[in-house]
C-alpha cells in the first residue's frame, strides 16, 4: 500500500516535471515569436513596403529567401513584419475581451439580481449568433481596417469569458473565507480584488491562453476576406487573399505565409494547452 | 454480446471508409452540368465561362433594351446589330447591307434579304422601327445618343430622321442595345428576346447562367454547335480550376496570374488589345490639385510601364491618353507627362511642396501632402493600381491614402476622394467622340472631378458639327491633348483582353471591342 502511493507520488512528481520542461519549450518558442513581433523593424532584411518591379514574382533563394511578391517586396520582410500585426491585434484583442468578459461575468456573479439578468440576455444574443458571419457583419459595417476587426471580434467573443467567470463566481460566493471576508468589514471592491478575482483567474487564464490561436485564425481569416488590414499593411491573412490567384503559378506567395499562420497558431495552442495542464490540474489529460 | 462486440469492433473503421468514400466521391471530375438535365446522344454541347453576366455589371438577362443587357445579348450570338466594328473598330455592314447619308439629319439603311428571326418572322424595315421605337422609348442611353426623331419604313428600306445631326449614328447602331429583335415576339418576364443570332436562349437566369440552342434557320450558315452552357463564374480562381478540370471549353475574364497555365496544349488563348482603359481622374474641388504643377507631379509618378508589364502580367499596353494605339486618334498621335519621380519632386517644390519635417512626405504651411485615391474591387487590376501608385507616390513624398471599396460611387456623392480610378470602354463605337461627352464636358454624367476647359468646349462644339471620319479624328487627338496638358485625367493603361479556348475548340476569338464572342464559327471537335 505505502509502496504503491509512493510510486504514485513519482509519477505525477515526473509528469509535473515533464508540464514544466513543456512550459519553458513551448514558452520560449512564444516568446521567440512576440520578440520577433516587437523587434520586427530591426529584424527585416528589405523594407517590406519597397516595391520593385522588376524583382517581382522571383522564387525563393539567392537575395530573396522566400522569394518576392507579385509587386517585388521581399517576402520573409513581409511574413517577420506580418507577425507584428497578426500577433499584436490576436493578444490586443484576448486581453480586451477577457477584461471586459471577465469583468461582465464578476458583476453579474457577485451582484446576481437584475444586473446579472440583463448582462446575461445580452451575452445569449450575442451567443445566438454564428461568430464568424457576425463578425463579418460587424466588420463590413464598420468598414475595413485591422482595428474594426479587432472590435467587431471582441463584440462577439466577451460572452464566453463573462459566462466562465460569472460560473466560477457563484462557486465561490458562498464559500466561508468569502463570509469571513465580508465579516472583517471588506467593501465590494477589495472583495472582488483580493478575493474574487485571484481564485477564478485559473480557468479565464487557462481560456484565454488557448484562444490566442484561435483569434489569429479569425484575424487572419477576416483580412483574407477584406475585412481586415487593408493593403499595403503586411498581414498574413490578407497576403494570402493577395496570392491566392497566384497558387498555381506561384506558390511562395501564399506558403511562406501560410506557413507563418500554421506555426505561430500551432504554438500560442500548445502553450495554450501546456498553461492549461499547469493551472487545472483536473483536466489534465482530457 | 457476441454480435455486439463485432459491431463495436467495425463501427469504427466502417465509419472512416463511409466518409473517405464521400471525401473522395467529392473530387471525381462530374459529368459537366446539364442545367435542364436533357443532352441527347451525339448532341455537341459547349460549356462557356463568363465573369460578367451578372446584375452587378447591369446585365441581368438577354433583353438589349435593359441597362447593359444588350452586351449579354450580342455577347453570346442571341442578337445582332444593324451594323458591326471590323477589327480597327470601323462599323461595316451586318444586318444592314448599305446606308446613305442623304442630309444632316437623314439616313437612308438597307436592309438585309432573307434573314429571319428566331421566331419564323422575317427581317424588314417595320421590324426594325419597331425595335428601335421601343429601345428609345425605354432606354435613356441610346435615346441620348441616337436622338432620333423619325423612323419610316418601307420594305427592306429604313430611314432614321435624327433631331439633331447625329455625326455617329452609324456607330451607335452597332452598339449593343442596338441589337434588333422581334418586338411582336416581344420579352419575357425573365429577360428573354428573340434575335437573329445563330443561337437563341432557352433559359436566363441572372446571376447563373444561360443555356442557349442553335438556331436552325441562321441566315450565315448553320451553326455548329447544338447547345452552349453560359455559366456565371464570378470568382476568377473558381474559373481557372472549373477551365482545368475540363468543366468548362471556353473562358472569359480570368485572372492574369492564371493566363500562364493556359498557355501549352490542349489550351490556346486568343487575345486582342481593347479600349478598356484604366485612368484616374483628378477632383478640381481638392485645393492641392487645383495647382498645375501638383497635378503634372502626379501624373509623372504613375509607373505606367511597371504597372503593365509587371502587374498586368503584360496584359495591356501602357496608355498615354485615353485610346489605344490602333485607332487613328490613339496614343501615337499625343504625348503626356512621362514617368519621373525625379522631375515629379521638382514639380512639386515648384508648387511649394517640400519635406521640411524629414518625415519622407512633402508638406507646405505645416500641411502634409494626403491624397485619398479612391477605386474599386470588381476590376482586378484596380486595386494593383493603387499599390502601385501608392508605393511611387510615396516615392516623390505624397502620401496616398486608398480606399478600394465597391460602394466608390456614395464616395463620389459624397466628394470624399481626390483622384478617382476607374476602368472604362473609352471607344465603345469607334468613335471618339463618346469618352469625352461622358467623362470631360460641363454637361458629362461623368464629370467626376468637375474639369473644365473651355478650349475643349469648343473642340467640341465643333466635333459635334463635323462628319468627315478624318477631321473627327484630328479633332480628338487635339482634345486629348488639351485633357493631357491639363493633367485633369492620367491615363495608366489599355487593356488586352484574353478568352481561352479548352481542347477541340476553335471559333472563340477575341475582339477589340469586346462584344462578339460566341458567333456562327464556333465549334468543338
Amino acid at each position: 500500500m505505502r509502496e504503491k502511493q509512493k510510486m504514485t507520488v513519482g509519477k505525477q512528481r515526473a509528469a509535473g516535471d515533464y508540464i514544466k520542461i513543456k512550459m519553458i519549450l513551448f514558452g520560449t518558442l512564444a516568446a521567440g515569436v512576440i520578440l520577433t513581433a516587437v523587434f520586427a523593424p530591426y529584424l527585416v532584411p528589405y523594407d517590406p513596403y519597397e516595391q520593385d518591379l522588376g524583382n517581382a514574382l522571383l522564387p525563393p533563394g539567392g537575395a530573396h529567401l522566400l522569394g518576392t511578391d507579385r509587386y517585388g517586396r521581399d517576402m520573409l520582410s513581409r511574413v517577420i513584419m506580418g507577425s507584428r500585426t497578426t500577433v499584436f491585434a490576436a493578444l490586443l484583442l484576448v486581453a480586451v475581451i477577457t477584461v471586459i468578459g471577465s469583468a461582465a461575468g464578476i458583476l453579474c456573479g457577485y451582484h446576481g439580481g437584475k444586473l446579472d439578468a440583463f448582462l446575461m440576455r445580452v451575452s445569449d444574443i450575442f451567443l445566438a449568433f454564428p461568430g464568424m458571419v457576425f463578425a463579418i457583419a460587424v466588420a463590413s459595417v464598420m468598414s475595413g481596417g485591422i482595428l474594426n476587426a479587432v472590435i467587431a471580434l471582441a463584440c462577439i467573443s466577451w460572452p464566453k469569458y463573462a459566462r466562465i467567470a460569472r460560473s466560477q463566481v457563484l462557486s465561490i460566493r458562498n464559500m466561508p473565507y468569502m463570509a469571513a471576508a465580508k465579516l472583517s468589514g471588506s467593501g465590494t471592491f477589495k472583495m472582488i480584488c483580493r478575493h474574487v478575482v485571484p481564485n477564478i483567474a485559473g480557468p479565464v487564464i487557462v481560456t484565454a491562453v488557448l484562444d490566442i490561436g484561435t483569434m489569429m485564425m479569425e484575424i487572419a481569416g477576416l483580412s483574407f476576406l477584406g475585412l481586415g488590414a487593408a493593403p499595403p499593411t503586411a498581414e498574413w491573412g490578407s497576403m494570402m487573399s493577395n496570392g491566392r490567384s497566384m497558387l498555381q503559378t506561384s506558390p511562395w506567395v501564399i506558403l511562406a505565409p501560410g506557413t507563418a499562420i500554421f506555426l505561430t497558431v500551432v504554438i500560442f495552442n500548445l502553450v495554450g494547452d501546456t498553461v492549461r495542464d499547469l493551472l487545472d490540474p483536473r483536466q489534465k489529460g482530457r | 454480446m457476441k454480435r455486439r462486440n463485432l459491431w463495436k469492433t467495425v463501427r469504427v473503421p466502417l465509419l472512416a471508409a463511409a466518409m473517405a468514400a464521400g471525401i473522395l466521391s467529392g473530387c471525381g471530375k462530374d459529368p459537366a452540368p446539364a442545367p435542364d438535365g436533357k443532352e441527347a446522344e451525339g448532341e455537341k454541347v459547349f460549356y462557356y465561362g463568363d465573369t460578367t453576366f451578372n446584375a452587378e455589371n447591369d446585365e441581368s438577362d438577354v433583353n438589349p433594351h435593359n441597362g447593359y443587357s444588350g452586351w449579354a445579348c450580342i455577347r453570346y450570338g442571341i442578337g445582332e446589330t444593324l451594323f458591326k466594328y471590323s477589327d480597327a473598330m470601323e462599323a461595316e455592314p451586318w444586318l444592314a447591307t448599305e446606308y446613305t447619308n442623304v442630309d444632316e439629319t437623314t439616313w437612308e439603311i438597307t436592309l438585309r434579304d432573307g434573314v429571319t428571326f428566331t421566331s419564323g418572322r422575317a427581317l424588314d424595315a417595320q421590324a426594325v422601327r419597331e425595335c428601335l421605337d421601343h429601345l428609345t422609348e425605354v432606354h435613356e442611353r441610346a435615346a441620348g445618343d441616337l436622338k432620333i426623331q423619325e423612323i419610316t419604313a418601307d420594305g427592306q428600306k429604313l430611314t432614321i430622321r435624327t433631331e439633331v445631326p447625329v455625326p455617329a449614328l452609324i456607330n451607335y447602331l452597332a452598339e449593343p442595345y442596338g441589337c434588333i429583335i422581334d418586338m411582336e415576339a416581344g420579352i419575357t418576364d425573365d429577360g428573354n428576346v428573340t434575335g437573329t443570332g445563330p443561337y437563341r436562349a432557352t433559359v436566363v437566369e441572372t446571376d447563373k447562367g444561360l443555356t442557349l440552342v442553335k438556331n436552325e434557320n441562321y441566315w450565315g450558315g448553320m451553326p455548329h454547335l447544338d447547345r452552349i452552357y453560359v455559366q456565371t463564374i464570378s470568382d476568377g480562381d473558381t474559373m481557372t480550376m472549373a477551365m482545368q478540370s475540363g468543366e468548362l471549353d471556353g473562358a472569359y475574364g480570368l485572372p492574369y496570374a492564371s493566363l500562364p497555365l493556359f498557355e501549352s496544349a490542349p489550351y490556346t488563348i486568343s487575345s486582342c488589345e481593347t479600349s478598356r482603359s484604366f485612368f484616374g481622374a483628378m477632383n478640381y474641388e481638392t485645393e492641392a490639385l487645383q495647382d498645375a504643377n501638383v497635378r503634372r507631379a502626379i501624373a509623372g509618378a504613375i509607373d505606367k510601364e511597371g504597372f503593365t508589364r509587371v502587374l498586368m502580367n503584360g496584359n495591356g499596353s501602357p496608355a498615354v491618353g485615353p485610346f489605344p494605339a490602333s485607332f487613328a486618334y490613339g496614343d501615337d498621335t499625343v504625348t503626356a507627362q512621362l514617368f519621373d519621380p525625379e522631375a515629379s519632386r521638382a514639380l512639386l517644390a515648384e508648387a511649394g511642396w517640400t519635406d521640411t519635417d524629414g518625415d519622407g512626405y512633402v508638406d507646405r504651411n505645416g500641411q502634409k501632402l494626403t491624397l485619398r485615391w479612391l477605386t474599386y474591387p470588381s476590376r482586378q487590376e484596380l486595386p494593383l493600381l493603387a499599390e502601385s501608385a501608392q508605393a511611387t507616390m510615396k516615392e516623390i513624398g505624397i502620401d496616398l491614402q486608398v480606399n478600394c471599396t465597391a460602394n466608390h460611387l456614395d464616395f463620389i456623392d459624397s466628394g470624399d476622394w481626390d483622384i478617382y480610378a476607374s476602368a472604362f470602354v473609352t471607344a465603345p463605337t469607334g468613335d471618339p467622340e463618346f469618352f469625352f461627352t461622358t467623362h470631360c464636358l460641363d454637361a458629362s454624367s461623368k464629370n467626376r472631378g468637375n474639369y473644365h476647359s473651355d478650349e475643349l468646349e469648343a473642340l467640341e462644339e465643333q466635333m459635334n458639327r463635323t462628319f468627315d471620319a478624318e477631321e473627327r479624328a484630328e479633332l480628338a487627338t487635339r482634345m486629348t491633348q488639351v485633357l493631357l496638358n491639363d493633367n485633369s485625367f492620367v491615363f495608366a493603361s489599355h487593356l488586352r483582353m484574353s478568352i481561352v479556348s479548352g481542347e477541340g475548340v476553335t471559333g472563340l476569338v477575341a475582339h477589340p471591342c469586346d462584344y462578339y464572342e460566341i458567333t456562327a464559327d464556333l465549334d468543338k471537335n
